[in-house]
């Protein structure tokens, strides 16, 4: 009778998939993104364009986008992280952009004072110091990926989606729960997870 | 220990580009389908049949729309999956509507060889169209089988609809200017499933549907004929890739051609009353059709 | 020397010669350029027209990261690094010459003594476990670490009480005897300047209004403006007995 009881190998397989996917997308999203939010800090031009930019990618409908992906990479796992890592863009480079401007002015007057190359103060003072808001902005982005990733029930990558999907079509509320609930738990343990190591971080960077 | 920025962009590539490698044994026919009930099972049946006659089958199922299904088996991650006729002609194609079924298999196969190195196999007599239905006591009362017939006797009948229904040109704007009439009593709009729900409690005497709908069997509901061909025809037929069909050589067709004859519309009305009203596994009800 | 929008130059016509080894105040109202002037030392701000020089050379000539860890640099706000401890603070300068670690610790435990902190106890603070006037210390020493022989402060006691700030004055005038450094420290408050300056440059909406010994301008002011200025006090004498007294200690 119970769907949850007699797929529940299944279901932790799928969920696993999806924990795969969404770190995987989050790792290539931070190491563009990263880049990306360092430059849009620094000059205004670019950042207006950027997140404009970004802002269109993110208003591409998902199922066209992983269709045109299909074509040229095929199935599995590859078209839906290059659309979270797409996706994740526009909350993280917009998030690191601002989270570099915060950093107080106080600070970088000092780091210039003593003597840092641009670079230096980069890397050894305002990423450090950027470094609690900039996990934020990992947490939003992490808790939209977790949803997002149920993409990939579109393109045989596996995770929840499959069944959250398949469930609705049917009106099989058991077969949509056994995927919403391992998806929203994950997102709830991603949540508390980062929350947990932002408080950490605010506690080594705030003076 | 330090990275170059080569060993991070490789390490990135590879990370992107293994998963889409993994495409595991090249002796087997990969079938896909999308991700609704009936897609489903018949791909599970085309995947029995296949197995029965030798193969071995990989399968891709519940890929979420035609254009993905489309562009996997463009690339050859699927070489099988089922479609409808209607769908390749619509939205594949982009080719305007037609409503003679061999007409439109001509097209879609001539089409799809051309622009795809695709082609379809024979069609099933299945037909996954949009229609009308009837309960059994009204049909009988107002005598009514037909869309011709309902035409006229349009203004005595409340019509339960989709939202969609009532403004498409495909619907029932087309419906009256194709078959004329179809001045219904009254119309009342849906959640789609819920027509069924006003029909069934004498809410309305007609509601819209697509006609292998599991509710079809489950209500006992007479669909009208549609007499002057105004529904293109949605047949479930096998995609497949023309590369495929010549390396696994002529008993991959005549192991389909076997099977298209048995998805009738009731069969298929049946499958879906299995998966989606009973909620039995696609393969197990695949399996109960081959025997 | 003029910002964006501002309608007259921040610092204009000025001509100083600040004599090595010197203590010198730049004394004025806010928004009268003692800041903007400090800051065209290091190259934090480089002026419109006109040169600085540093010995015999032109700061618009060295490189700027190279000259500025050749000069301290103090700010009212601290500017501690707050993800630092205490001793990674002080070693940054150490660390951006390439000091050996050895070295540098060492410096580190010499420079918490003369600022007045115990080693031991403060090293591996982090700098909001500290007072204000502690953090300014630890400025100072941030400051000070790789011997420069020019100390730039901007009000670097503005935000600490009076109690700390006398103790913190006494402090920066030890520390820089014993160095022999030169000196820019910018102020508003007259009574600090007094206390600290070998000489005083008074300055007035961008302008150079005068520049000597303290005893001289109290002895001459140069115009209305400068007697206003210290006339705001009340009782000069005492000031100029008090700086007789520091000077003898």
């Amino acid at each position: 009778m119970s769907y949850l009881t007699t797929h529940l190998g299944e279901i932790g397989t799928l969920t696993l998939q999806h924990v795969a996917l969404v770190f995987s997308a989050l790792a290539i999203a931070l190491a563009i993104a990263l880049p990306l939010g360092i430059a849009a800090a620094r000059w205004r031009r670019f950042s207006s364009a950027i997140l404009a930019l970004l802002g269109i990618l993110y208003a591409i409908p998902s199922l066209a986008l992983l269709a045109v992906l299909v074509r040229y990479i095929g199935l599995g796992a590859a078209p839906v992280v290059i659309v979270l890592a797409i996706y994740a863009q526009f909350i993280l480079v917009r998030n690191i952009a601002a989270a570099l401007a915060g950093v107080s002015p106080a600070q970088i007057d000092a780091a210039v004072g003593v003597g840092m190359s641009s670079r230096q103060r980069l890397w050894r003072v305002e990423l450090p110091l950027a470094f609690p808001v900039i996990l934020g902005g990992v947490r939003l982005a992490t808790v939209a990926l977790i949803a997002i990733a149920t993409l990939g029930g579109y393109v045989g990558a596996g995770g929840l989606g499959a069944d959250i999907f398949f469930g609705l079509q049917r009106r099989y509320v058991e077969q949509t729960l056994a995927g919403s609930i391992p998806a929203a738990l994950l997102a709830i343990a991603a949540d508390a997870l980062f929350r947990a190591l932002e408080r950490l971080a605010v506690r080594r960077t705030t003076g | 220990m330090k990275w170059s920025r080569a060993d991070a962009l490789g390490l990135i590539g590879a990370g992107l580009i293994l998963p889409s490698c993994a495409r595991g044994n090249s002796r087997a026919i990969r079938i896909g389908s999308k991700n609704f009930s009936e897609n489903i099972t018949v791909a599970e049946i085309y995947a029995l049949a296949l197995e029965h006659a030798g193969f071995q089958v990989e399968r891709h199922m519940n890929l979420g729309s035609t254009q993905i299904a489309t562009a996997a088996m463009q690339r050859g991650d699927i070489q099988l999956y089922p479609e409808y006729t209607g769908t390749g002609l619509i939205d594949v194609l982009h080719l305007p509507p037609m409503h003679d079924a061999r007409a439109i298999f001509a097209t879609i196969k001539r089409e799809y060889e051309r622009r795809y190195q695709l082609t379809w196999l024979s069609p099933a007599p299945g037909n996954n169209s949009q229609g009308l239905a009837m309960t059994q006591k009204a049909a009988a009362q107002y005598r009514v089988r037909t869309l011709s017939e309902c035409s006229r006797a349009a203004p005595q009948l409340r019509l339960a609809a989709v939202p969609e229904f009532v403004a498409r040109a495909d619907a029932l704007p087309g419906l009256q200017r194709f078959y004329g009439g179809f001045k219904f009593k009254s119309v009342r709009t849906f959640d789609i499933g819920l027509q069924y729900e006003a029909l069934a409690r004498g809410d309305a005497d007609v509601a819209t549907a697509f006609t292998t709908d599991a509710r079809i069997l489950a209500d006992n509901l007479v669909v009208l004929a549609d007499d002057r061909h105004f529904w293109p025809p949605y047949n479930i037929a096998p995609v497949v890739r023309l590369d495929a069909l010549k390396s696994f050589g002529p008993s991959l067709r005549s192991a389909l051609d076997n099977v298209s004859p048995g998805l009738t519309d009731s069969v298929l009305r049946r499958v879906n009353y299995d998966v989606d009203i009973l909620k039995r596994d696609p393969a197990a009800v695949a399996a109960e059709f081959l025997h | 020397m003029r910002y964006p929008g501002a309608d007259r130059n921040a610092v204009d016509g000025v001509t100083l010669e600040v004599p090595a080894g010197n203590f010198t105040v730049l004394l004025g109202p806010s928004g009268c350029g003692k800041s903007t002037l400090l800051r065209t030392v290091n190259r934090l701000v480089i002026p419109s027209a006109g040169a600085v020089f540093v010995g015999e050379r032109n700061v618009a000539e060295l490189e700027p990261t190279a000259l500025r860890r050749g000069i301290g640099y103090v700010i009212q706000a601290v500017g501690l690094f707050s993800h630092m401890t205490v001793a990674q603070n002080i070693a940054i300068v150490p660390e951006l010459l390439h000091w050996e670690r050895e070295r540098t610790r060492k410096r580190i435990d010499e420079l918490l003594e003369l600022v007045g902190l115990d080693a031991a106890r403060y090293s591996a603070r982090y700098p909001r476990q500290l007072s204000g006037g502690e953090q300014q210390r630890v400025g100072v020493a941030r400051a000070i670490a790789a011997e420069p022989g020019i100390l730039l402060m901007d009000e670097p006691f503005g935000a600490v009480d009076a109690i700390v700030r006398r103790a913190l004055q006494e402090e920066i005038l030890r520390i820089v005897r014993t160095l022999e450094t030169t000196v820019l420290f910018v102020t508003h408050d007259v009574e600090e300047a007094l206390r600290l300056a070998d000489r005083i440059a008074i300055l007035r909406e961008g302008k150079l209004v005068q520049y000597d010994t303290p005893d001289r301008i109290l002895a001459a002011p140069a115009s209305a403006y400068v007697r206003q200025l210290f006339a705001l006090e009340p009782d000069i004498e005492k000031f100029a007995t008090l700086r007789a007294k520091l000077e003898t200690q």
